[in-house]
């Protein structure tokens, strides 16, 4: 159904484009919320849906649709986040940053009160907790996609998983 | 409990220990009940973030990007524009370019060309595994039905009648000159279709079918509008 419809948005049918958003809408902001925050996550959603449509000509079908517009659109994630600069101030105080979120009631854990969790992590640690962890990349994935070591996924990751760890535990 | 061994948990539980380093720290565990509830605490942590799932945005967000693509204005719903063409029926005749016949005359004898080779290429090397072949069933065109009922197939009979019941406003060598090109490319397609009944599992050939495909939806397009059955 993708591929098909990827067909005809390549040739100009918005129709069939916009098939192709609803069905993929929900795990593109859900990784947009949850690598950059939700503050940004409309307006990044539609970065990617448009970058989508301008690259869908080089769609040759060597992977599943979804999986391209999924790499598609962590690329625009992460060159959003560069381009911003956000966060700057949990590089330093991140540990603290997720202190001030209120505390994890026991039995009464929600998803979205993980994804708030995640959303006060470190930057860098953050990212890499995503892919690794909610989206399944391995470190030698990550360190590609993002431009650093295997090496700095692998502390990021564990710095990030230490963080939530005491989250979940108060 | 100290960083030595809690730095190590992480990786621990990826896997990404060797056997001398899993091993030393299997027997630190075996006696330190502090890392071993840290390593059950970023196991729940990992098992959480693995249970996430996705959620839609609140808000409609489909509006902004269809503006942004220009979707609200396109050519988006062919009953519209059928019915916008009647309207317009009977005003002028249209003539298409020479260079744009020229273009278009170039690009289907390489696109047939190609698959001339792929047929070429199919019949030969692709029984002995030549051609790349997908591995995960993730067929570009394969997936499609065969029938009508695709929306691409759809797509190209609606701009076929269009195209034929526009051709009064096109002069006679235009129309010839289309319904040769037209031809060459259902030809290709044909060609494609064949090779691809041999190899079913080829990346290569799904794409290449997939891009003919697009190439005659395309061209109906283009022709469609200098017809000046859609806008």
């Amino acid at each position: 159904m993708d591929a098909d419809d990827a067909v005809l948005a390549a040739a100009g049918d918005a129709k069939a484009f916009e098939r192709l958003y609803h069905r993929h809408v929900a795990r593109v902001h859900s990784l947009a919320r949850r690598m950059i925050g939700t503050d940004l996550a409309d307006e990044i959603t539609q970065d990617v849906f448009v970058r989508i449509w301008e690259k869908l000509g080089s769609f040759r079908g060597e992977a599943a649709f979804g999986t391209w517009l999924h790499r598609v659109a962590i690329n625009v994630i992460l060159g959003r986040r560069k381009q911003l600069g956000i966060r700057r101030e949990r590089f330093a105080d991140g540990d603290k940053a997720i202190d001030k979120l209120s505390s994890n009631p026991k039995g009464v854990e929600t998803a979205i009160d993980f994804e708030a969790a995640m959303e006060h992590l470190p930057d860098g640690a953050q990212q890499v907790f995503v892919l690794h962890d909610v989206e399944g990349f391995k470190h030698g994935e990550i360190a590609e996609i993002m431009g650093i070591t295997s090496g700095t996924s692998k502390s990021q990751l564990h710095r990030a998983r230490m963080i939530l760890r005491d989250y979940l535990d108060r | 409990m100290n960083d030595q061994w809690t730095d190590r948990l992480s990786n621990y539980l990826d896997g990404e220990l060797n056997v001398a380093e899993r091993a030393e720290l299997e027997e630190h565990l075996s006696s330190c009940a502090e890392c071993s509830a840290v390593l059950e605490q970023l196991r729940q942590v990992v098992a959480r973030a693995q249970s996430l799932e996705n959620r839609a945005p609140d808000s409609d967000l489909w509006s902004g990007v269809a503006e942004r693509i220009g979707a609200a204005a396109a050519v988006a719903d062919l009953d519209e524009h059928r019915q916008r063409k009647q309207e317009r029926l009977g005003q002028r005749r249209y003539s298409i370019s020479l260079p744009q016949l020229v273009a278009a005359s170039v690009a289907l004898m390489v696109l047939s060309g190609g698959s001339a080779w792929v047929v070429s290429k199919a019949g030969g090397a692709a029984g002995e595994g030549a051609m790349p072949t997908a591995t995960n069933g993730t067929a570009l065109v394969s997936e499609a039905p065969a029938d009508l009922a695709t929306s691409y197939d759809a797509a190209v009979v609606q701009l076929e009648l269009i195209l034929k019941e526009s051709r009064s406003q096109l002069d006679t060598a235009t129309v010839r000159i289309i319904e040769e090109n037209l031809s060459i490319i259902d030809r290709a397609i044909a060609q494609a279709q064949r090779a691809l009944a041999m190899d079913p599992a080829s990346i290569y050939l799904q794409e290449h079918l997939a891009a003919t495909k697009r190439q005659k939806l395309e061209f109906l397009r283009q022709a469609a509008l200098m017809a000046g059955a859609v806008s």
